[in-house]
């Protein structure tokens, strides 16, 4: 079991987590949004910035 | 542009779990029996063609139209975001760099040390070695593979990338009888793991019901704001160490 987590979460929790909160959060935003034009336009750049954020805290990158 | 992108991706994935997956086998095959190794190895990649039919026709099945680009997306990035981070801190020397060949010498000293099988007796050591190496490495290929052809227009230049992988490493198996020694190996998982986390980025989002601005065009822009952020990342970890950067993690894969 743990091999197979490794193989499809990873070496660590923090990335399937920060992924897990990213991309949940783009969703409520979308849901929020339903079919307005700002989140068709500039939701992607906001899922990525979300992702973006994920992947430093993974890092282990601090101020 | 996607269907080369998509190929290129498939094919560096693929290719590179081969490789690994071919210095075991080769080092079971040069060290103990050579037919152990290619039981163990013919025997995983049935195995893995199993967990193929039965991951790829469900993972279809089950989701369709946008709830199914999300989960393509997550699993993209599940994958490239993994790699890319391992990338990253490699390419900062906070991790020791991807080595097939150096695998390829440990695993044949380990095996050195284990006894051989009598005469006319199967080599199942062998064989189980050889089999977990290529079972292990050939269940993330089928997974990344599975979810590059799951996505609409995927199917054509994931199987055109994965096949021309599995020719290359297969011929240079044949012909070299070892891994390649100086392949960028580190550098090469860090650009798979960028496409995938661009594919995984760009699908999520529509999935999400974004328009993204230029279309298809729009995977060069992610892909370039993944390549500054990952960079960036590099420079930073790189440069907390006062130029002297020092592997504090060993590779796995």
């Amino acid at each position: 079991m743990r091999t197979v987590r490794k193989l499809v979460l990873g070496e660590t929790w923090a990335l399937p987590i920060g992924i897990a909160i990213a991309v949940g959060l783009a969703g409520i935003l979308s849901a929020v949004a339903g079919s307005a034009d700002w989140w068709k336009d500039a939701g992607g750049f906001i899922l990525l910035a979300l992702l973006a954020c994920a992947f430093v805290a993974a890092l282990g990158i601090r101020r | 542009m996607t269907f080369v992108l998509t190929a290129v991706g498939a094919a560096l994935a693929v290719a590179l779990e081969l490789f690994e997956a071919l210095a075991i086998v080769l080092a079971v095959a040069l060290t103990r029996r050579p037919a152990a190794a290619l039981a163990g190895a013919a025997t995983a990649v049935l195995a893995c063609a199993l967990v193929g039919v039965l991951v790829g026709p469900v993972l279809v099945a089950q989701v369709a139209g946008d709830t199914l680009r999300v989960v393509v997306g997550v699993a993209l990035l599940l994958f490239g975001m993994e790699w890319m981070r391992k990338g990253v801190l490699r390419l900062a020397g906070r991790r020791a760099r991807s080595d097939s060949y150096a695998e390829f010498v440990a695993e044949r000293e380990a095996l050195a040390e284990v006894e051989p099988p009598g005469a006319g007796r199967f080599d199942w050591p062998g064989f189980v070695i050889a089999f977990k190496g290529v079972f292990l490495e050939g269940v993330e290929v089928i997974l990344i593979v599975t979810v590059l052809a799951a996505r609409p227009g995927g199917l054509a230049p994931t199987v055109v990338g994965s096949a021309l992988a599995l020719l290359l490493v297969v011929g240079l198996g044949l012909v070299l009888h070892r891994p390649l020694r100086r392949l960028p190996e580190s550098e090469l998982k860090y650009v798979v793991g960028l496409v995938l986390t661009t594919f995984g980025t760009f699908f999520c989002a529509e999935g999400l019901g974004v328009d993204w601005p230029l279309g298809d065009a729009s995977l060069l822009i992610v892909l370039a704001i993944w390549l500054g952020i990952s960079q960036a990342a590099v420079r930073v970890l790189a440069g907390a160490r006062g130029g002297r950067p020092q592997p504090v993690e060993e590779a796995a894969a």
